[in-house]
């Protein structure tokens, strides 16, 4: 697995996976809709997906010693790097965004601890159906990512329209004792993604036996 | 032992059927597999490696079932897909970085003595290589991981009359001592009358004849015509074989 994981990161990656995921650091502008973070997260693996099918990233996986369903998990286990990858580069900017930006983000959600928990959500909502659609075919990436997007954006436009509800309020602080109190947001949040990355790979992995090169 | 052992392999599309293939390969040996454009050759090798699901069939390599023991087998193997561009912006250094970490019988002396012996430039792109040099990148890969069985998809199709000619010459070292061998598809079949010791010929996904070069060109002689003495050579079966009459 884990150099299938060096494959995908040094031959299969396109350069804007790394671009996208570095652009959790931008919790940190001053009036902004952050939940578009989580779409940029979504943005890179599928361009990364259409860089593959470019340079024929699958069949030369699958001429490799590695069982057709290594692929998939290969693939997916990029696509978890990048989105965790990201999370954690968006952390030391949120936290640094408390110190310089305390007057709190006008635009929509604070990056507080509901934002990550929402972010996992939407994440997983993208990959469910961005994988399990695209490893039907193993070439169509623009259809699966137009449908993945769908949902994903939706979420993002709850969640920044959420806050702006006086009775969601305490979604959008960034006080110790209202965070505390989004903790469960968070944990569902993360529990949802594990779940979700484990049905994607299941039903991935089925689809793509049956896809013939 | 075959190296290759091929029983009844069949795959069902909804205009084309590649029915019931079935040869062996034995080490030491060439094999061409000829059949016109659409016959099934890149069919019948991907249902070999199972990129393609066989809906019937066996595949047997070095001894064991090739479904069952994927990852052992493919061990023991070097595909080149000919025409198909893999990571073409890449340096081929960087993919052999990956690649050789897939073999634990990656031999790094043997790859530096094949990139030396075909002239290959590891800071190069893929992109920058003509297409025969790539087919030469591929096996270098394919022989440092001491691959004992080569299928070739192709491998000469594109090239110049110099370039094929030094490729068929390779294959032939290559089979040489007797360990290795090669699966090669093609419709060149000039190609073949020079290298090939076994010819697998298929039509329209049918079998038509798998046996050594002169058994196969032997059984082809009722295709002769009147007053033709000599020998009929692949092409002239091929295309007798194959010829259509238009009702136009």
């Amino acid at each position: 697995m884990y150099n299938l994981l060096y494959k995908e990161l040094r031959l299969a990656a396109h350069p804007n996976l790394f671009v996208f995921t570095l652009l959790g650091a931008l919790v940190l502008v001053p009036a902004y809709p952050y939940g578009m973070v989580f779409l940029f997260g979504c943005l890179g693996p599928f361009i990364t997906f259409t860089y593959g099918r470019e340079i024929n990233d699958i069949y030369y996986t699958s001429l490799l010693p590695v069982k057709k369903r290594d692929i998939v998990k290969s693939k997916i286990a990029l696509v978890v790097v990048s989105q965790m990858a990201q999370l954690l580069i968006s952390l030391p900017f949120a936290l640094l965004r408390l110190r310089v930006l305390p007057a709190g983000n006008p635009a929509g959600i604070e990056a507080n601890v509901a934002y990550y928990g929402f972010g996992l959500m939407i994440y997983t909502m993208f990959n469910l159906i961005f994988l399990t659609h695209f490893f039907k075919s193993g070439y169509r990436v623009g259809w699966s990512f137009l449908f993945a997007m769908i949902p994903a954006t939706l979420g993002v436009l709850c969640m920044e329209t959420a806050v702006h509800f006086p009775q969601f309020a305490w979604l959008d602080s960034v006080e110790k004792a209202m965070m505390f109190k989004q903790l469960p947001i968070l944990l569902v949040g993360g529990v949802v993604y594990i779940l979700g990355i484990a049905v994607a790979y299941r039903v991935s992995a089925k689809r793509f036996e049956m896809v013939d090169l | 032992m075959s190296i290759l052992a091929v029983q009844g392999l069949t795959k069902k599309y909804e205009s084309f059927t590649l029915d019931d293939v079935s040869f062996s390969l034995q080490p030491g040996r060439i094999m061409g597999l000829i059949g016109k454009n659409g016959a099934g050759k890149t069919t019948t090798l991907k249902s070999i490696l199972n990129l393609v699901r066989a809906d019937r069939g066996r595949v047997e390599m070095f001894g064991r079932d090739f479904y069952q023991n994927e990852q052992w087998c493919k061990q023991k193997i070097g595909v080149v897909l000919g025409g198909i561009d893999f990571y073409s912006h890449k340096r081929l250094s960087s993919i052999t970085e990956v690649t050789r970490r897939f073999y634990p019988a990656w031999d790094g002396k043997a790859y530096q003595k094949y990139l030396t012996m075909f002239e290959l430039v590891p800071s190069k792109k893929v992109r920058e290589l003509s297409s025969g040099m790539k087919v030469k990148y591929m096996l270098a890969l394919a022989l440092s991981h001491n691959a004992k069985l080569l299928i070739l998809d192709e491998p000469t199709s594109g090239l110049d009359p110099v370039s094929r000619d030094d490729l068929l010459v390779l294959f032939r070292q290559l089979v040489q001592d007797g360990e290795r061998s090669i699966l090669y598809s093609t419709h060149i079949t000039s190609d073949l009358e020079k290298c090939a010791d076994d010819i697998t010929y298929i039509k329209d996904g049918k079998l038509m004849k798998s046996a050594d070069k002169m058994t196969f060109i032997e059984s082809f002689q009722h295709l002769k015509e009147s007053g033709e003495t000599r020998p009929l050579s692949l092409e002239e079966i091929m295309i007798r074989t194959e010829r259509r009459n238009y009702d136009v």
